[in-house]
Protein backbone atom coordinates (compact mmCIF):
# COMPACT_ATOMS: atom_id res chain seq x y z
CA UNK A 1 0.00 0.00 0.00
CA UNK A 2 2.84 2.69 0.96
CA UNK A 3 4.82 1.36 -2.08
CA UNK A 4 1.66 2.47 -4.58
CA UNK A 5 1.12 5.48 -2.67
CA UNK A 6 4.28 6.90 -1.80
CA UNK A 7 7.34 7.95 -3.27
CA UNK A 8 11.31 7.17 -3.00
CA UNK A 9 14.13 8.64 -4.43
CA UNK A 10 17.83 7.70 -4.20
CA UNK A 11 20.50 9.95 -5.72
CA UNK A 12 18.62 11.55 -8.18
CA UNK A 13 20.59 14.17 -10.00
CA UNK A 14 19.52 16.31 -12.56
CA UNK A 15 21.97 18.31 -14.98
CA UNK A 16 21.23 20.49 -17.66
CA UNK A 17 23.56 21.37 -20.42
CA UNK A 18 26.71 23.29 -19.84
CA UNK A 19 26.58 21.36 -16.51
CA UNK A 20 24.39 23.00 -14.50
CA UNK A 21 23.20 20.65 -11.83
CA UNK A 22 19.60 21.71 -10.96
CA UNK A 23 19.59 18.53 -8.27
CA UNK A 24 22.40 17.52 -7.13
CA UNK A 25 22.16 13.69 -5.72
CA UNK A 26 19.01 14.29 -3.81
CA UNK A 27 17.06 11.40 -1.56
CA UNK A 28 13.85 11.87 -0.27
CA UNK A 29 10.63 9.31 0.67
CA UNK A 30 7.22 10.21 0.80
CA UNK A 31 4.61 7.73 2.94
CA UNK A 32 1.40 7.11 1.60
CA UNK A 33 -1.20 9.69 2.65
CA UNK A 34 1.44 11.89 3.12
CA UNK A 35 1.79 15.72 2.97
CA UNK A 36 5.16 16.42 1.70
CA UNK A 37 6.51 20.03 1.54
CA UNK A 38 9.50 20.68 -0.40
CA UNK A 39 10.14 23.72 0.43
CA UNK A 40 13.33 26.43 -1.56
CA UNK A 41 13.82 29.38 -3.21
CA UNK A 42 13.48 30.29 -6.60
CA UNK A 43 15.87 28.18 -8.50
CA UNK A 44 16.40 25.91 -5.61
CA UNK A 45 15.80 22.53 -7.60
CA UNK A 46 12.13 21.91 -6.85
CA UNK A 47 9.96 22.22 -10.04
CA UNK A 48 12.79 20.11 -11.63
CA UNK A 49 12.65 17.77 -8.78
CA UNK A 50 9.01 17.53 -9.76
CA UNK A 51 9.29 17.34 -13.49
CA UNK A 52 11.72 14.50 -13.12
CA UNK A 53 9.45 12.71 -10.55
CA UNK A 54 6.53 13.52 -12.94
CA UNK A 55 7.71 12.05 -15.79
CA UNK A 56 8.26 15.47 -17.60
CA UNK A 57 12.56 14.96 -17.57
CA UNK A 58 14.53 11.99 -17.38
CA UNK A 59 16.88 11.99 -14.62
CA UNK A 60 20.47 12.23 -15.60
CA UNK A 61 21.43 9.89 -12.89
CA UNK A 62 19.74 8.01 -9.53
CA UNK A 63 16.56 6.80 -9.02
CA UNK A 64 13.55 7.37 -8.60
CA UNK A 65 9.83 5.33 -8.24
CA UNK A 66 6.58 7.12 -7.94
CA UNK A 67 3.44 4.93 -6.78
CA UNK A 68 5.94 1.97 -7.16
CA UNK A 69 7.03 2.65 -10.31
CA UNK A 70 10.51 3.77 -11.92
CA UNK A 71 10.21 7.10 -13.58
CA UNK A 72 12.89 6.57 -16.05
CA UNK A 73 11.63 3.12 -17.24
CA UNK A 74 7.66 2.75 -16.42
CA UNK A 75 6.83 6.57 -17.47
CA UNK A 76 3.15 5.22 -18.53
CA UNK A 77 2.06 3.69 -15.04
CA UNK A 78 3.68 6.30 -13.43
CA UNK A 79 1.68 8.84 -15.40
CA UNK A 80 -1.67 6.56 -14.70
CA UNK A 81 -1.08 7.33 -11.19
CA UNK A 82 -0.37 10.22 -10.47
CA UNK A 83 -2.18 14.42 -11.05
CA UNK A 84 0.01 17.54 -11.52
CA UNK A 85 -0.46 20.73 -11.44
CA UNK A 86 2.02 22.19 -12.04
CA UNK A 87 3.23 26.46 -11.64
CA UNK A 88 2.42 27.64 -14.77
CA UNK A 89 -0.96 26.15 -15.73
CA UNK A 90 -1.35 24.69 -19.10
CA UNK A 91 -4.95 25.56 -20.23
CA UNK A 92 -6.21 26.26 -23.65
CA UNK A 93 -7.81 29.60 -23.68
CA UNK A 94 -10.19 28.28 -26.54
CA UNK A 95 -11.24 25.63 -24.57
CA UNK A 96 -14.12 25.90 -21.51
CA UNK A 97 -13.94 24.22 -18.19
CA UNK A 98 -16.20 21.41 -19.22
CA UNK A 99 -13.92 21.05 -22.30
CA UNK A 100 -11.02 20.86 -20.51
CA UNK A 101 -12.66 18.05 -18.65
CA UNK A 102 -13.61 16.18 -21.39
CA UNK A 103 -9.98 16.19 -23.02
CA UNK A 104 -8.14 15.82 -19.84
CA UNK A 105 -11.00 12.60 -19.16
CA UNK A 106 -10.39 11.11 -22.76
CA UNK A 107 -6.30 11.68 -22.17
CA UNK A 108 -6.26 9.85 -18.94
CA UNK A 109 -8.45 7.26 -20.44
CA UNK A 110 -11.88 7.90 -18.00
CA UNK A 111 -14.64 6.25 -19.70
CA UNK A 112 -17.11 8.15 -21.58
CA UNK A 113 -19.94 8.10 -19.48
CA UNK A 114 -18.21 8.41 -16.06
CA UNK A 115 -16.13 11.64 -17.55
CA UNK A 116 -19.55 14.27 -17.77
CA UNK A 117 -20.14 12.87 -13.99
CA UNK A 118 -16.91 13.49 -12.77
CA UNK A 119 -16.09 16.34 -14.27
CA UNK A 120 -18.76 18.59 -13.06
CA UNK A 121 -18.41 16.99 -9.96
CA UNK A 122 -14.82 18.73 -9.51
CA UNK A 123 -16.07 21.32 -11.47
CA UNK A 124 -18.44 22.18 -8.44
CA UNK A 125 -16.02 21.16 -5.88
CA UNK A 126 -13.74 23.51 -6.85
CA UNK A 127 -16.25 26.34 -7.28
CA UNK A 128 -16.21 26.50 -11.07
CA UNK A 129 -19.78 25.00 -11.63
CA UNK A 130 -21.05 28.80 -13.22
CA UNK A 131 -17.54 29.18 -14.94
CA UNK A 132 -17.55 25.88 -16.53
CA UNK A 133 -19.39 26.79 -20.10
CA UNK A 134 -16.89 29.91 -20.43
CA UNK A 135 -13.37 29.69 -22.30
CA UNK A 136 -10.64 29.50 -19.86
CA UNK A 137 -9.49 32.89 -21.37
CA UNK A 138 -11.82 34.56 -19.61
CA UNK A 139 -11.04 33.36 -16.03
CA UNK A 140 -8.84 34.79 -13.39
CA UNK A 141 -5.76 33.61 -11.97
CA UNK A 142 -7.21 31.70 -9.03
CA UNK A 143 -9.84 30.03 -11.67
CA UNK A 144 -7.24 28.76 -13.96
CA UNK A 145 -5.14 27.63 -10.68
CA UNK A 146 -8.45 26.03 -9.31
CA UNK A 147 -9.41 24.47 -12.98
CA UNK A 148 -5.80 23.07 -12.88
CA UNK A 149 -6.47 21.36 -9.71
CA UNK A 150 -9.66 20.00 -10.31
CA UNK A 151 -7.95 18.53 -13.82
CA UNK A 152 -5.24 16.74 -11.66
CA UNK A 153 -7.86 15.33 -9.89
CA UNK A 154 -10.06 13.96 -12.57
CA UNK A 155 -9.15 10.30 -12.90
CA UNK A 156 -8.48 9.70 -9.14
CA UNK A 157 -4.59 9.93 -8.83
CA UNK A 158 -2.99 8.28 -5.57
CA UNK A 159 -0.41 10.89 -5.65
CA UNK A 160 -0.42 14.55 -6.30
CA UNK A 161 2.18 16.46 -7.22
CA UNK A 162 1.29 20.67 -6.37
CA UNK A 163 4.13 22.58 -8.22
CA UNK A 164 4.02 25.95 -5.80
CA UNK A 165 -0.01 25.78 -6.29
CA UNK A 166 -0.91 29.08 -4.66
CA UNK A 167 1.80 31.75 -6.04
CA UNK A 168 -0.07 34.34 -7.06
CA UNK A 169 -3.15 33.66 -5.31
CA UNK A 170 -5.01 35.67 -2.86
CA UNK A 171 -5.76 35.40 0.42
CA UNK A 172 -9.24 33.66 0.24
CA UNK A 173 -8.00 31.17 -2.54
CA UNK A 174 -5.21 30.16 -1.31
CA UNK A 175 -7.10 29.44 2.05
CA UNK A 176 -9.54 27.09 -0.09
CA UNK A 177 -6.71 25.54 -1.74
CA UNK A 178 -4.99 24.44 1.40
CA UNK A 179 -8.41 23.04 2.86
CA UNK A 180 -9.11 21.37 -0.31
CA UNK A 181 -5.53 19.62 -0.21
CA UNK A 182 -6.04 19.05 3.03
CA UNK A 183 -9.16 17.21 2.60
CA UNK A 184 -7.37 15.25 -0.30
CA UNK A 185 -4.89 13.66 1.99
CA UNK A 186 -7.12 13.35 5.22
CA UNK A 187 -10.51 11.67 3.54
CA UNK A 188 -9.42 10.06 0.13
CA UNK A 189 -5.59 9.05 1.48
CA UNK A 190 -3.67 11.11 -1.66
CA UNK A 191 -0.30 11.70 -1.18
CA UNK A 192 0.74 14.88 -1.76
CA UNK A 193 3.94 16.59 -3.07
CA UNK A 194 3.74 20.08 -2.60
CA UNK A 195 6.64 22.80 -3.78
CA UNK A 196 6.64 26.08 -2.36
CA UNK A 197 8.53 28.89 -1.11
CA UNK A 198 5.98 30.18 1.06
CA UNK A 199 7.20 29.14 4.52
CA UNK A 200 3.70 29.59 5.82
CA UNK A 201 2.14 27.02 3.38
CA UNK A 202 4.32 24.75 4.24
CA UNK A 203 4.14 24.82 7.98
CA UNK A 204 0.37 24.61 7.28
CA UNK A 205 0.04 22.00 5.03
CA UNK A 206 2.63 19.66 5.55
CA UNK A 207 2.77 17.00 7.63
CA UNK A 208 6.64 16.60 6.95
CA UNK A 209 9.25 19.40 5.28
CA UNK A 210 12.23 18.69 2.98
CA UNK A 211 14.42 22.07 2.49
CA UNK A 212 16.08 22.35 -0.45
CA UNK A 213 19.13 24.85 -1.59
CA UNK A 214 21.15 24.64 -4.83
CA UNK A 215 20.06 21.60 -6.08
CA UNK A 216 20.84 19.68 -2.34
CA UNK A 217 18.57 19.02 0.40
CA UNK A 218 19.74 20.51 3.62
CA UNK A 219 16.94 19.32 6.42
CA UNK A 220 14.27 16.94 6.51
CA UNK A 221 11.83 16.27 8.96
CA UNK A 222 7.70 17.47 10.61
CA UNK A 223 7.97 21.21 10.83
CA UNK A 224 7.91 21.18 14.48
CA UNK A 225 11.17 18.68 14.96
CA UNK A 226 12.90 21.09 12.41
CA UNK A 227 12.40 24.15 14.28
CA UNK A 228 13.21 22.33 17.60
CA UNK A 229 16.52 21.21 15.92
CA UNK A 230 17.61 24.80 15.69
CA UNK A 231 16.21 27.20 17.42
CA UNK A 232 13.81 27.36 21.12
CA UNK A 233 10.95 29.62 21.69
CA UNK A 234 10.97 33.44 22.68
CA UNK A 235 9.02 34.92 24.83
CA UNK A 236 8.56 38.50 24.65
CA UNK A 237 7.22 40.76 26.71
CA UNK A 238 6.16 44.66 27.26
CA UNK A 239 5.98 45.59 31.11
CA UNK A 240 3.06 47.97 31.69
CA UNK A 241 5.83 50.38 33.44
CA UNK A 242 8.74 51.18 31.45
CA UNK A 243 10.52 51.47 34.82
CA UNK A 244 9.97 47.73 35.19
CA UNK A 245 12.21 46.56 32.81
CA UNK A 246 15.76 45.47 34.82
CA UNK A 247 12.86 43.98 37.17
CA UNK A 248 10.89 42.08 34.27
CA UNK A 249 14.70 40.90 33.27
CA UNK A 250 16.17 39.95 36.13
CA UNK A 251 12.52 37.54 36.86
CA UNK A 252 13.07 36.08 33.09
CA UNK A 253 16.86 35.40 33.46
CA UNK A 254 16.67 32.20 34.88
CA UNK A 255 14.74 31.23 31.93
CA UNK A 256 17.31 31.33 29.37
CA UNK A 257 19.21 34.24 26.86
CA UNK A 258 18.29 37.71 26.27
CA UNK A 259 17.46 38.39 22.99
CA UNK A 260 17.25 41.38 20.72
CA UNK A 261 13.42 42.02 20.96
CA UNK A 262 10.99 42.27 17.52
CA UNK A 263 9.55 45.54 19.06
CA UNK A 264 11.12 48.21 20.80
CA UNK A 265 10.34 48.93 24.89
CA UNK A 266 9.75 45.00 25.04
CA UNK A 267 12.27 42.33 26.56
CA UNK A 268 13.00 39.36 24.60
CA UNK A 269 14.17 35.92 25.92
CA UNK A 270 14.74 32.75 23.84
CA UNK A 271 13.68 29.47 26.37
CA UNK A 272 16.00 27.08 27.31
CA UNK A 273 13.58 24.49 27.42
CA UNK A 274 10.48 24.70 25.65
CA UNK A 275 7.01 26.39 25.38
CA UNK A 276 5.99 24.67 28.57
CA UNK A 277 8.27 27.21 30.86
CA UNK A 278 5.27 29.74 30.10
CA UNK A 279 3.56 28.92 33.33
CA UNK A 280 6.59 29.63 35.41
CA UNK A 281 8.06 32.28 33.52
CA UNK A 282 3.97 33.94 34.54
CA UNK A 283 4.59 32.99 37.92
CA UNK A 284 7.83 34.66 38.38
CA UNK A 285 6.69 37.36 36.86
CA UNK A 286 3.86 37.75 39.65
CA UNK A 287 6.33 37.19 42.13
CA UNK A 288 8.74 40.29 40.96
CA UNK A 289 5.18 42.33 41.02
CA UNK A 290 5.80 43.36 37.23
CA UNK A 291 2.74 43.90 35.75
CA UNK A 292 2.84 43.22 32.17
CA UNK A 293 0.64 44.94 28.90
CA UNK A 294 1.65 42.36 26.74
CA UNK A 295 3.49 38.91 26.65
CA UNK A 296 3.88 37.00 23.80
CA UNK A 297 5.09 33.84 22.63
CA UNK A 298 7.28 33.17 18.93
CA UNK A 299 7.63 29.55 17.99
CA UNK A 300 10.90 29.12 15.72
CA UNK A 301 9.73 29.62 11.85
CA UNK A 302 10.99 27.53 9.11
CA UNK A 303 12.83 30.52 8.15
CA UNK A 304 15.15 30.12 11.43
CA UNK A 305 15.73 26.60 10.17
CA UNK A 306 16.36 27.85 6.60
CA UNK A 307 19.11 30.46 8.02
CA UNK A 308 20.44 28.04 10.77
CA UNK A 309 20.94 25.70 7.61
CA UNK A 310 22.36 27.26 4.55
CA UNK A 311 23.46 30.82 6.63
CA UNK A 312 20.62 32.92 4.72
CA UNK A 313 16.99 33.42 5.01
CA UNK A 314 14.67 31.93 2.41
CA UNK A 315 13.85 35.68 1.67
CA UNK A 316 17.25 36.75 0.73
CA UNK A 317 17.70 33.06 -1.22
CA UNK A 318 14.93 33.85 -3.29
CA UNK A 319 16.44 36.73 -4.49
CA UNK A 320 20.02 35.73 -5.07
CA UNK A 321 18.99 32.55 -6.69
CA UNK A 322 19.44 32.26 -10.72
CA UNK A 323 16.09 30.69 -12.40
CA UNK A 324 15.96 27.00 -13.31
CA UNK A 325 17.51 26.57 -16.85
CA UNK A 326 14.60 24.59 -17.66
CA UNK A 327 11.56 27.20 -16.69
CA UNK A 328 13.69 30.13 -18.49
CA UNK A 329 11.84 29.20 -21.76
CA UNK A 330 8.94 28.32 -20.29
CA UNK A 331 5.53 30.55 -20.49
CA UNK A 332 2.07 29.73 -19.31
CA UNK A 333 -0.48 29.50 -22.47
CA UNK A 334 -3.41 30.59 -20.37
CA UNK B 1 -7.52 -0.63 -19.98
CA UNK B 2 -4.79 -1.97 -22.39
CA UNK B 3 -1.73 -0.21 -24.03
CA UNK B 4 -3.92 0.14 -27.20
CA UNK B 5 -7.03 0.93 -25.61
CA UNK B 6 -5.06 4.05 -23.55
CA UNK B 7 -3.26 4.92 -26.86
CA UNK B 8 -6.65 4.87 -28.62
CA UNK B 9 -8.00 7.42 -26.09
CA UNK B 10 -5.28 9.49 -25.67
CA UNK B 11 -5.53 9.98 -29.58
CA UNK B 12 -8.95 10.65 -30.05
CA UNK B 13 -8.92 13.04 -27.10
CA UNK B 14 -5.94 15.53 -28.41
CA UNK B 15 -7.65 15.15 -32.05
CA UNK B 16 -10.65 15.43 -30.49
CA UNK B 17 -9.53 18.95 -29.32
CA UNK B 18 -7.55 19.91 -32.52
CA UNK B 19 -10.62 18.97 -34.62
CA UNK B 20 -12.81 21.61 -32.02
CA UNK B 21 -10.32 24.26 -32.13
CA UNK B 22 -10.43 24.12 -35.97
CA UNK B 23 -13.89 24.12 -36.49
CA UNK B 24 -14.66 26.97 -33.80
CA UNK B 25 -12.41 29.43 -34.70
CA UNK B 26 -12.70 30.26 -38.59
CA UNK B 27 -9.08 31.75 -38.22
CA UNK B 28 -7.25 28.32 -37.75
CA UNK B 29 -9.64 26.55 -40.76
CA UNK B 30 -9.82 29.44 -43.34
CA UNK B 31 -6.14 29.54 -44.23
CA UNK B 32 -6.42 25.53 -44.77
CA UNK B 33 -9.25 26.09 -46.89
CA UNK B 34 -8.46 29.65 -48.99
CA UNK B 35 -4.74 28.72 -49.92
CA UNK B 36 -5.71 25.82 -51.84
CA UNK B 37 -8.81 27.41 -53.18
CA UNK B 38 -6.46 30.16 -54.80
CA UNK B 39 -3.96 27.83 -56.04
CA UNK B 40 -7.39 26.18 -57.68
CA UNK B 41 -8.69 29.26 -59.61
CA UNK B 42 -5.52 30.91 -60.19
CA UNK B 43 -3.80 27.97 -61.47
CA UNK B 44 -7.13 26.37 -63.54
CA UNK B 45 -7.92 29.49 -64.52
CA UNK B 46 -4.97 31.48 -65.99
CA UNK B 47 -3.52 28.37 -66.94
CA UNK B 48 -6.28 26.95 -69.00
CA UNK B 49 -4.77 27.50 -72.17
CA UNK B 50 -1.82 24.53 -71.17
CA UNK B 51 -4.41 21.88 -72.22
CA UNK B 52 -4.57 23.08 -76.10
CA UNK B 53 0.08 22.10 -76.37
CA UNK B 54 0.15 19.46 -78.73
CA UNK B 55 1.31 16.97 -76.07
CA UNK B 56 -1.22 17.60 -73.53
CA UNK B 57 -3.16 14.62 -73.40
CA UNK B 58 -4.74 14.55 -70.08
CA UNK B 59 -8.63 13.57 -71.16
CA UNK B 60 -10.82 15.14 -68.28
CA UNK B 61 -9.06 18.95 -69.08
CA UNK B 62 -6.90 21.14 -67.15
CA UNK B 63 -9.01 22.26 -64.11
CA UNK B 64 -9.17 18.12 -63.24
CA UNK B 65 -5.69 18.04 -64.02
CA UNK B 66 -5.60 21.04 -61.40
CA UNK B 67 -7.91 19.58 -59.08
CA UNK B 68 -5.98 16.64 -58.72
CA UNK B 69 -2.48 18.80 -57.75
CA UNK B 70 -4.63 20.82 -55.24
CA UNK B 71 -5.71 18.02 -53.41
CA UNK B 72 -2.77 16.49 -52.68
CA UNK B 73 -1.22 20.26 -51.73
CA UNK B 74 -4.02 20.79 -50.00
CA UNK B 75 -3.57 17.27 -47.70
CA UNK B 76 0.22 18.31 -47.71
CA UNK B 77 -0.40 21.43 -46.02
CA UNK B 78 -2.80 20.70 -44.22
CA UNK B 79 -0.11 18.31 -42.46
CA UNK B 80 2.41 21.28 -41.97
CA UNK B 81 -0.18 23.52 -40.87
CA UNK B 82 -0.83 20.58 -37.94
CA UNK B 83 2.71 21.19 -37.52
CA UNK B 84 2.39 24.88 -36.89
CA UNK B 85 0.03 24.13 -34.21
CA UNK B 86 2.04 21.32 -32.65
CA UNK B 87 4.82 24.18 -32.80
CA UNK B 88 2.61 26.47 -30.90
CA UNK B 89 1.11 24.03 -28.10
CA UNK B 90 5.03 23.41 -26.91
CA UNK B 91 6.08 26.87 -27.22
CA UNK B 92 3.18 27.97 -25.16
CA UNK B 93 2.96 25.20 -22.52
CA UNK B 94 0.26 23.15 -23.78
CA UNK B 95 2.23 20.47 -24.71
CA UNK B 96 3.06 19.94 -21.16
CA UNK B 97 -0.72 18.83 -19.60
CA UNK B 98 -0.41 16.22 -23.16
CA UNK B 99 2.76 14.86 -21.70
CA UNK B 100 1.65 14.02 -18.33
CA UNK B 101 -1.68 13.43 -18.69
CA UNK B 102 -1.22 11.17 -21.62
CA UNK B 103 0.36 7.72 -20.19
CA UNK B 104 1.12 6.58 -24.01
CA UNK B 105 2.66 10.02 -25.44
CA UNK B 106 2.67 8.21 -29.02
CA UNK B 107 -0.93 8.78 -28.84
CA UNK B 108 -0.22 12.21 -29.16
CA UNK B 109 1.33 12.16 -32.43
CA UNK B 110 -1.56 10.12 -33.53
CA UNK B 111 -4.17 12.30 -32.12
CA UNK B 112 -2.85 15.07 -34.29
CA UNK B 113 -2.25 12.94 -37.27
CA UNK B 114 -6.10 12.08 -37.35
CA UNK B 115 -7.11 15.83 -36.79
CA UNK B 116 -4.90 16.60 -39.83
CA UNK B 117 -7.00 14.16 -41.86
CA UNK B 118 -9.98 15.32 -41.29
CA UNK B 119 -9.70 18.70 -41.87
CA UNK B 120 -7.95 17.51 -44.94
CA UNK B 121 -11.45 15.97 -45.70
CA UNK B 122 -13.15 19.18 -45.27
CA UNK B 123 -10.81 20.60 -47.64
CA UNK B 124 -10.83 18.39 -50.05
CA UNK B 125 -14.77 18.48 -50.06
CA UNK B 126 -15.07 22.05 -50.21
CA UNK B 127 -12.19 22.48 -53.31
CA UNK B 128 -13.93 19.42 -54.61
CA UNK B 129 -17.54 21.62 -54.54
CA UNK B 130 -15.66 24.91 -56.12
CA UNK B 131 -14.76 22.83 -58.72
CA UNK B 132 -17.69 21.27 -59.46
CA UNK B 133 -19.19 24.83 -59.94
CA UNK B 134 -16.58 25.47 -61.97
CA UNK B 135 -17.59 22.56 -64.52
CA UNK B 136 -14.44 20.26 -63.48
CA UNK B 137 -15.14 16.80 -65.65
CA UNK B 138 -14.83 13.96 -63.14
CA UNK B 139 -14.28 10.94 -65.33
CA UNK B 140 -12.91 8.37 -62.45
CA UNK B 141 -15.84 6.24 -60.47
CA UNK B 142 -16.96 6.68 -57.30
CA UNK B 143 -13.99 3.66 -56.49
CA UNK B 144 -11.29 6.11 -58.25
CA UNK B 145 -12.46 9.06 -56.24
CA UNK B 146 -12.60 6.88 -52.85
CA UNK B 147 -8.61 5.92 -53.81
CA UNK B 148 -7.99 9.33 -54.90
CA UNK B 149 -9.33 10.23 -50.81
CA UNK B 150 -7.17 7.53 -49.55
CA UNK B 151 -4.21 8.82 -51.49
CA UNK B 152 -5.01 12.36 -50.27
CA UNK B 153 -5.20 11.48 -46.71
CA UNK B 154 -1.98 9.22 -46.52
CA UNK B 155 -0.09 12.42 -48.16
CA UNK B 156 -1.63 14.09 -45.38
CA UNK B 157 -0.62 11.45 -42.58
CA UNK B 158 3.03 11.88 -43.86
CA UNK B 159 3.50 15.96 -44.08
CA UNK B 160 1.72 15.71 -40.66
CA UNK B 161 4.66 13.44 -39.00
CA UNK B 162 7.35 14.89 -40.54
CA UNK B 163 5.91 18.27 -39.53
CA UNK B 164 5.43 16.86 -36.18
CA UNK B 165 9.15 15.72 -35.73
CA UNK B 166 10.45 19.27 -36.47
CA UNK B 167 7.92 20.70 -34.22
CA UNK B 168 8.70 18.40 -31.65
CA UNK B 169 12.43 18.68 -31.71
CA UNK B 170 12.43 22.48 -31.95
CA UNK B 171 9.11 23.37 -29.78
CA UNK B 172 8.89 26.62 -31.49
CA UNK B 173 6.52 28.21 -34.12
CA UNK B 174 9.59 29.59 -35.60
CA UNK B 175 10.32 26.22 -36.97
CA UNK B 176 7.01 26.80 -39.47
CA UNK B 177 9.55 27.12 -42.53
CA UNK B 178 11.39 23.97 -41.56
CA UNK B 179 8.12 22.48 -41.81
CA UNK B 180 6.87 24.05 -44.54
CA UNK B 181 10.28 24.13 -47.25
CA UNK B 182 10.80 21.09 -47.58
CA UNK B 183 6.85 19.92 -48.46
CA UNK B 184 7.26 22.70 -50.78
CA UNK B 185 10.04 21.86 -52.71
CA UNK B 186 9.02 18.67 -53.19
CA UNK B 187 5.46 19.18 -54.26
CA UNK B 188 7.06 21.71 -56.83
CA UNK B 189 9.37 19.75 -58.24
CA UNK B 190 6.91 17.34 -59.79
CA UNK B 191 4.80 18.28 -62.86
CA UNK B 192 2.83 20.74 -60.83
CA UNK B 193 1.28 23.01 -63.84
CA UNK B 194 1.95 20.27 -67.05
CA UNK B 195 2.63 16.63 -67.82
CA UNK B 196 5.67 15.21 -66.84
CA UNK B 197 6.16 14.87 -70.44
CA UNK B 198 6.10 18.77 -71.25
CA UNK B 199 8.62 19.58 -68.27
CA UNK B 200 11.61 20.23 -69.85
CA UNK B 201 15.66 20.93 -68.40
CA UNK B 202 16.79 19.94 -64.98
CA UNK B 203 13.36 19.78 -63.55
CA UNK B 204 12.07 16.97 -65.32
CA UNK B 205 15.30 15.07 -64.21
CA UNK B 206 14.31 15.91 -60.89
CA UNK B 207 10.86 14.97 -61.24
CA UNK B 208 11.59 11.74 -62.85
CA UNK B 209 12.42 10.67 -59.10
CA UNK B 210 10.45 12.47 -57.01
CA UNK B 211 7.95 10.43 -54.98
CA UNK B 212 5.85 13.98 -55.50
CA UNK B 213 5.45 13.21 -59.28
CA UNK B 214 4.05 9.58 -58.54
CA UNK B 215 1.33 10.69 -56.38
CA UNK B 216 0.11 13.40 -58.50
CA UNK B 217 -0.15 11.01 -61.79
CA UNK B 218 -2.05 8.40 -59.50
CA UNK B 219 -4.27 11.18 -58.08
CA UNK B 220 -4.76 12.39 -61.61
CA UNK B 221 -5.17 8.83 -62.96
CA UNK B 222 -8.21 8.62 -60.28
CA UNK B 223 -9.76 11.66 -61.43
CA UNK B 224 -9.95 10.43 -65.50
CA UNK B 225 -10.49 6.64 -64.89
CA UNK B 226 -7.40 5.55 -65.82
CA UNK B 227 -5.53 4.60 -62.91
CA UNK B 228 -1.63 4.70 -63.35
CA UNK B 229 1.41 4.69 -60.89
CA UNK B 230 -1.35 2.96 -58.39
CA UNK B 231 1.96 0.20 -57.14
CA UNK B 232 4.71 2.64 -57.37
CA UNK B 233 2.46 5.55 -55.53
CA UNK B 234 1.75 2.77 -52.83
CA UNK B 235 5.29 1.64 -52.37
CA UNK B 236 6.35 5.21 -52.07
CA UNK B 237 3.40 6.27 -49.53
CA UNK B 238 4.43 3.53 -46.83
CA UNK B 239 8.23 4.27 -46.97
CA UNK B 240 7.86 7.51 -46.42
CA UNK B 241 5.42 6.72 -43.85
CA UNK B 242 8.06 4.79 -42.18
CA UNK B 243 10.24 6.95 -42.28
CA UNK B 244 8.29 9.72 -41.14
CA UNK B 245 6.81 7.95 -38.49
CA UNK B 246 10.16 7.13 -37.13
CA UNK B 247 11.22 10.80 -37.55
CA UNK B 248 8.19 11.99 -35.58
CA UNK B 249 9.15 9.46 -32.89
CA UNK B 250 12.60 10.69 -32.53
CA UNK B 251 11.26 13.99 -32.05
CA UNK B 252 8.69 12.93 -29.10
CA UNK B 253 12.12 11.22 -27.66
CA UNK B 254 13.72 14.66 -28.12
CA UNK B 255 10.80 16.93 -26.59
CA UNK B 256 10.59 14.09 -23.31
CA UNK B 257 14.43 14.91 -22.80
CA UNK B 258 13.93 18.52 -22.94
CA UNK B 259 10.98 18.64 -20.54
Amino acid sequence: MTEERGIDVQGLVREFKGGVRAVDGIDLRVAAGEIYGFLGPNGAGKSTTVKVLTTLLPPTTGRATVAGYDVAKQGAKVRAAIGVALQDVALDPMLTGSEHMRLQGGLQGIPRAERGRRGDELLERVGLSDAADRKASTYSGGMKRRLDLALALLHKPRILFLDEPTTGLDVQSRTALWEEVARLAREEGTTVFLTTQYLEEADVLANRVGIIDRGTIVAEGTPAALKAQVAKPTVELVPRDGGECAAASAALAPFGEAVAPRTAGSIAVRLDSGADQLADIVRALDQANVAVMNLALHEPTLDDVFLAKTGRSLEGAAQEAPPEPAAERERALA
Amino acid sequence: MSALGRTRSVALAVAWRSIHNAFTNPAFLLPSVLFPLFFFIAFAGGLSGVQNAPDFDYKSGYTSFQFAFVCIQAAAFGGVFTGFAIAADFEFGFARRLMLAAPNRGGIIIGYMISAMVRAIFVLGVVFLAGLVAGMRIDGSLGDLAALLVLALCVSAVATLWSAGIAMRLRTMQAGPAMQMPVFILLFLAPVYVPLNLVAGWVHDVARFNPATAFLEAARGFVSGEPTKVGITAICLVAMFALAALWARGGLRSAEQAG
